[in-house]
């Protein structure tokens, strides 16, 4: 709905097609000797995001091939591989981000709580307020830090707290400093910078800034988190403090994080996927599994360290 | 070792010693010669040729012997000339229009009335705005002018400019923008004595006609031409600050559920500011400047408009007192057209440098040392 | 399982309503751009559309558009269409409707009804004010909707019933200029289709940060469009009016281009040229490019290889920016009172060099900065790690890698310079001549100090920028004037916007070689 029309005739078609590869995949036959293991990955309640039959092309690229996988709710979903296996790009399927990138071509469906995120008239705004994303390099906005946290929220019209509302008593103030409040500290940021809440976000340090920008995202109270990469442009001690702010935000949230860091999706997240070379999905499973008992060699190879 | 590298050390030193001393005697005479190049020149002293000669020569030997510390030489002497150039059009506009500002004082810029604050009077006023034969010279109609058709032309260049600069870099799909930027840019180039003559030759009789003026020629003529004329500017280097906001600020915000539209308006217009409203004062800079569009399309008359408020009357802005009455002034009268000039030339500079020191400042706040 | 969810993920739209808003959207276009043809009369109440005047018959549009666009904010209202509005428009929205009540109302009780200052004001600020409060108060979809919708009907009545006429005039008091019914009828007409397809674009995509993002769009596009129409639409202008008389006896076999290799004869029967013109702007050109660009090009290697940042260079920076931000009429004044008395005491073409040069200086010296600047530090180190003195460093290795971006600096530079007017005015001057002059051929030596002359330098030349001013001011003498300076304009057109053209497209190509 936000973009012209042109997209929206793509849309149609990827939906269209979506159909077709549905019925016409069988995810992962043929590349492995045992693609069951991971289409097998059970666990309880309803998946709260699922993908089936997903390729992507970057003009005649082939980013994704053929991925089929139910994310589950309320848990750390890792995305691991090698660079250029294409495990953000899947990532950026997941809320749309996609969509930005010239010549970026979806093929395949991704449901969002059953409903998939590929249809015309899906509102693409309301998506990415449920379904949050933080980014590789710490992005905050050159604002103050309370501006940034609360961003979110003023924009989609739950706090007001412009002129007009002020003039007409609907002044939110105080509902927007306990959203500032709140979201700051489940970003374990609160105790470092409540004092200077109007100083620019910018003068922070790299890893405070992307606990902001983790603090601005669980602002707009979303329901699914994406995470590309977040530690990797942070020092070790910057590095432990997200990892275990990840692990309390998984009580909450659906957390989905990529990362190329092996040892931290061992720590952190309850199940992994692995992609390889040429956007392959190669395993899904339990974390402790994937890493200990891996099925299949490629997986094996990848994870002692052999190729990759 | 150490025997060694000292030795190598000494005989280096030696060498360099040498050299310097060659060096430093051809600078020395080079340096003398530019001068009294410099000094004869500005004597008008037709033996000028003689020193320029000698330093030509001595560069000329220079460079066959010791080219690295020449160019070096050149080079300062080339960025040196740069703040010279300006320093010499400071002193000299200055000069000439010293005699005029003896003459007039503070009354360069009275009214027919004089300006009274609390009975005190500020500024004396003249008898008439504009007198070659009684050497009376008062700037307020120009400045009038040429403040009127800057505003309407910063009203005009200013929305629209950001408005299309918003469009092209953000909003046009990639194909329209690859083709549009470089249009605009060659745009820009239309020379301002070819609005200037549209304007005389078509605009002119079409406001005439169809809006029934008492005259030929207005201001508000004049500042949309150079609103029109300065467009292309802002537009093509507001585009440019808004492409250079990084993209991973414009993803943040639509990962956030943003539209496109409230990106741009709240993150990437304000994170660009600092370049586009370079833009704008570059855009108004032009319009201050603008001469050939001004002198062309209005009537001259050097008085206010009357009433104050009528931009379709005519009047004079700086820049075209000065095209459209150099050819038959002289003694004080092209003194007094000098002062235009300063005047003209002090408000461009302060323009200038506050653009600037908005550039600096955005950049140090952006850059996140607070 | 249930979410904490205000709106839903999927929006079915109602095809009705979409239907309408695209309908009210183009009705608007259409009466847009023909009231803009309207404005500059190239369409008049004359025109006749169906056998209905071109006004009335869009002023019945309009009409339409306001009542659609109303029933498009009630239906909202009431719940028919299926819309997700916010609380409110906005305070921006408020204000500019509220500034667009009371400029209408204190224009309406001004001068056409005769109040005084304070009755006008206090009707203004009443309307203004109910409007900024009732927008303010209103949900998104009534208080974007109405206003338009209610101003496009009262426009659209005002035109059809014969209120607003072609006949209509108002001369408002201070200013000497007559607003007509041919001005005011397509002014209203676009102003008021553009804010009501504004809400009708709004109510298309159902209100809210979707709606208003179309609808910002739609202005910024019709906005860019408009630009880009009304620059290109000169270009076309000029070259219909320059290209007649510019071709005038051209052939090509045997070659024969009067106006591009004749002079100014004043004698009836040869066509006139502007070769002595063309020739000047080529010597003016040479010569402010060998003043202008060493200099500039030394100063940017300074700058870049040797200087250390400080306050010599911060210096050197506001007075780069200063030259290049120093308006062209002061460079003349400069010339008129520093070079002249010393260059032969008279307008000249050396001086018109000169200051020409000076004026190049700045503009290259910045893109010979940004060039040599973007040169990558790895091509000096890579250098300097071999044992290359500095000098030969940026000599064989930096200068040839930022050659490309230094060259098209001084395109761009010169393109910039050949359109100047106000300088030559000054230093230069010379008028419409039959002979080019003939630089080369002038030089002599003689005996006496300066022991270098050269007469072509020292006279005033020709030259196009100053030849088509001088069409304006003299008028020429022959009634085909204006056909000559329109040619003129074609040519100098086609001169400095071949400059920028070249030199815009190799910085496009180089800059793509260095990206890829």
């Amino acid at each position: 709905m936000t973009e012209t029309t042109t997209q929206d005739t793509d849309r149609s078609e990827t939906a269209g097609a979506s159909s077709d590869s549905q019925t016409r995949s069988q995810p992962g036959a043929g590349t492995e000797s045992t693609p069951e293991t991971w289409t097998d990955y059970e666990f309880e309640g309803e998946p709260k995001m699922a993908v089936s039959g997903l390729d992507v092309y970057y003009g005649d690229d082939q980013a994704l091939d053929d991925i089929s996988i139910e994310i589950p709710e309320k848990s750390v979903t890792a995305l691991i591989g090698p660079s250029g296996c294409g495990k953000s790009t899947f990532l950026r399927c997941l809320n749309r981000m996609n969509d930005r990138i010239r010549g970026a071509n979806v093929d395949g469906t991704v449901t969002f709580e059953g409903k998939n995120i590929y249809q015309e008239a899906l509102d693409l705004v309301e998506l990415r307020k449920r379904v949050g994303m933080v980014f590789q390099a710490p992005n905050p906005f050159p604002k103050s830090i309370r501006d940034n946290v609360a961003y979110g929220p003023r924009k989609h019209g739950k706090v007001r707290t412009d002129f007009l509302a002020k003039l007409t008593g609907r002044d939110d103030s105080e509902r927007e400093d306990e959203i500032v409040e709140r979201s700051l500290k489940q970003a374990a940021l609160w105790d470092e910078v409540k004092d200077r809440l109007d100083d620019n976000a910018l003068g922070l340090s790299g890893g405070q800034q992307q606990r902001l920008c983790i603090a601005r995202c669980l602002a707009v109270d979303p329901e699914v988190i994406l995470m590309d990469e977040p530690a990797s442009a942070l020092d070790p001690i910057a590095t432990a403090k997200i990892e275990d702010l990840i692990e309390d935000l998984a009580e909450d949230y659906t957390v989905v994080i990529v990362t190329h860091n092996m040892q931290q999706a061992a720590r952190i997240s309850d199940q992994t996927a692995v992609f390889l070379t040429g956007g392959e999905l190669v395993e899904y499973g339990d974390t402790d599994q994937v890493f200990e008992d891996p099925q299949s060699q490629r997986v094996e190879d990848y994870i002692t360290g052999k190729f990759g | 070792m150490t025997d060694l590298s000292s030795f190598d050390t000494r005989q280096r030193l030696r060498r360099l010693v040498e050299t310097d001393r060659e060096v430093a005697s051809l600078f020395a005479v080079a340096t003398v010669c530019l001068v009294a190049t410099f000094a004869l020149f500005l004597l008008n002293s037709t033996v000028t040729v003689v020193p320029l000669a000698g330093f030509l020569a001595a560069t000329g030997y220079g460079w066959y012997a010791h080219q690295a510390e020449t160019a070096r030489a050149l080079t300062f002497l080339a960025t040196v000339s740069t703040i010279l150039v300006l320093g010499l059009i400071t002193v000299y506009v200055f000069l000439e229009a010293l005699p005029v500002f003896q003459r007039m004082g503070i009354r360069l810029f009275g009214f027919t009335e004089p300006i009274e604050l609390f009975g005190v009077t500020l500024i004396p006023s003249v008898d008439s705005y504009w007198s070659t034969s009684q050497h009376t010279y008062s700037l307020i109609p120009m400045i009038w002018g040429t403040f009127v058709t800057t505003l309407l032309a910063t009203a005009i260049a200013a929305p629209l400019g950001i408005a299309a600069a918003l469009f092209l870099a953000e909003i046009a799909p990639p194909l329209v923008r690859e083709t549009v930027k470089p249009g605009v840019e060659i745009l820009a180039g239309i020379p301002s004595i070819v609005y200037g003559y549209l304007g005389f030759v078509v605009l002119n009789q079409f406001f005439y006609q169809n809006l029934e003026m008492a005259n030929l020629g207005s201001l508000f003529l004049v500042g949309l031409v150079i609103g029109l004329m300065a467009l292309p500017t802002v537009v093509s280097v507001a585009d440019d600050a808004l492409t250079s906001v990084p993209d991973a600020m414009r993803d943040g915000a639509i990962a956030m559920g943003l539209t496109e539209w409230q990106t741009m308006k709240s993150i990437t217009l304000p994170a660009a500011l600092s370049g586009v409203s370079a833009a704008v004062l570059l855009g108004i800079g032009r319009a201050v400047g603008e001469t050939m569009a001004a002198t062309v399309i209005l009537g001259h008359t050097q008085r206010l408009p009357d009433p104050l408020q009528d931009v379709f009357d005519n009047t004079e802005t700086l820049t075209s007192l000065i095209a459209s009455q150099y050819g038959n002034a002289d003694g004080l009268h092209m003194n007094a057209l000098f002062t235009a000039g300063v005047v003209l030339f002090v408000t461009v500079m302060i323009l200038s440098i506050a653009a600037r020191r908005i550039e600096l400042r955005m950049n140090r706040k952006l850059g996140g040392e607070l | 399982m249930s979410y904490p969810t205000d709106s839903a993920l999927v929006v079915d739209d109602t095809g009705t309503a979409e239907r309408l808003a695209s309908g009210v959207v183009g009705l608007g276009l259409v009466t847009f751009v023909f009231s803009l043809l309207g404005l500059t009369q190239i369409v008049t109440e004359e025109t006749a559309i169906l056998g209905v005047g071109l006004y009335d018959f869009l002023a019945v549009g309009l009409l339409l558009m306001g009542v659609a666009t109303v029933g498009l904010g009630v239906g909202s209202r009431v719940g028919v269409f299926n819309t997700t509005p916010d609380a409110t428009p906005g305070a921006v929205t408020a204000a500019l409707f509220g500034l667009g009540g009371f400029v209408v109302a204190g224009l309406l009780a001004s001068q056409l009804l005769g109040f005084g200052t304070l009755g006008w004001l206090a009707v203004a600020s009443l309307i203004g004010g109910v409007t900024f409060v009732g927008v303010a108060l209103a949900p998104e979809d009534i208080g974007s909707t109405l206003p338009p919708g209610l101003a496009a009907i009262v426009v659209g009545l005002l035109i059809v019933g014969g209120i607003l006429t072609p006949a209509f005039a108002w001369e408002p008091e201070g200013f000497s200029a007559t607003l007509t019914g041919s001005m005011a009828i397509p002014l209203a007409l676009s102003v008021t289709s553009l804010v009501t397809m504004w809400a009708g674009a709004k109510a298309y995509e159902g209100y809210g940060s979707t709606g208003r993002q179309t609808a910002a769009y739609l202005l910024v596009g019709i906005n860019a469009v408009a630009i880009i129409a009304v620059l290109v639409g000169l270009l076309l202008f000029i070259a219909s009016k320059g290209v007649g008389p510019a071709f005038q006896g051209f052939s090509l076999v045997p070659f024969e281009w009067p106006f591009v290799t004749n002079g100014y004869s004043f004698r009836p029967e040869v066509i006139n040229g502007v070769f002595p013109a063309i020739v000047g702007t080529i010597w003016l050109v040479i010569g402010a490019v060998i003043t202008g660009v060493p200099i500039a090009v030394a100063a940017a290697v300074f700058l870049t290889e040797y200087a250390e940042q400080g306050r010599f260079v911060g210096a050197v920076e506001i007075a780069t920016n200063g030259l290049w931000s120093t308006p062209s009429v002061v460079y003349g004044l400069f010339g008129y009172a520093f070079l002249v008395p010393r260059l032969g005491g008279s307008t000249s073409l050396l001086t018109g060099m000169l200051v020409l040069g000076f004026m190049l200086l700045p503009l290259c010296l910045i893109t010979s900065r940004e060039a040599i600047k973007a040169v990558p530090d790895e091509y000096r180190d890579a250098s300097a790690a071999l044992g290359v003195s500095q000098w030969e460093t940026i000599k064989s290795v930096v200068l040839p890698a930022a050659m490309p971006g230094i060259l098209t600096g001084v395109i761009l530079g010169v393109g910039r310079i050949a359109g100047e007017t106000a300088p030559i005015l000054l230093v230069m001057a010379g008028g419409l001549r039959d002979d080019a002059p003939n630089v080369l051929g002038s030089f002599e030596f003689t005996s006496a100090p300066p022991f270098v002359a050269n007469d072509a330098l020292l006279q005033s030349a020709p030259a196009l920028p100053y030849q088509l001013y001088a069409t304006i001011t003299a008028g020429v003498s022959a009634e085909n004037a204006t056909e000559f300076g329109w040619a003129t304009a074609f040519i100098l057109l086609l001169v400095v916007l071949s400059f920028y053209a070249i030199g815009i497209f190799s910085r496009l190509y180089f800059r793509r070689r260095l990206n890829s």
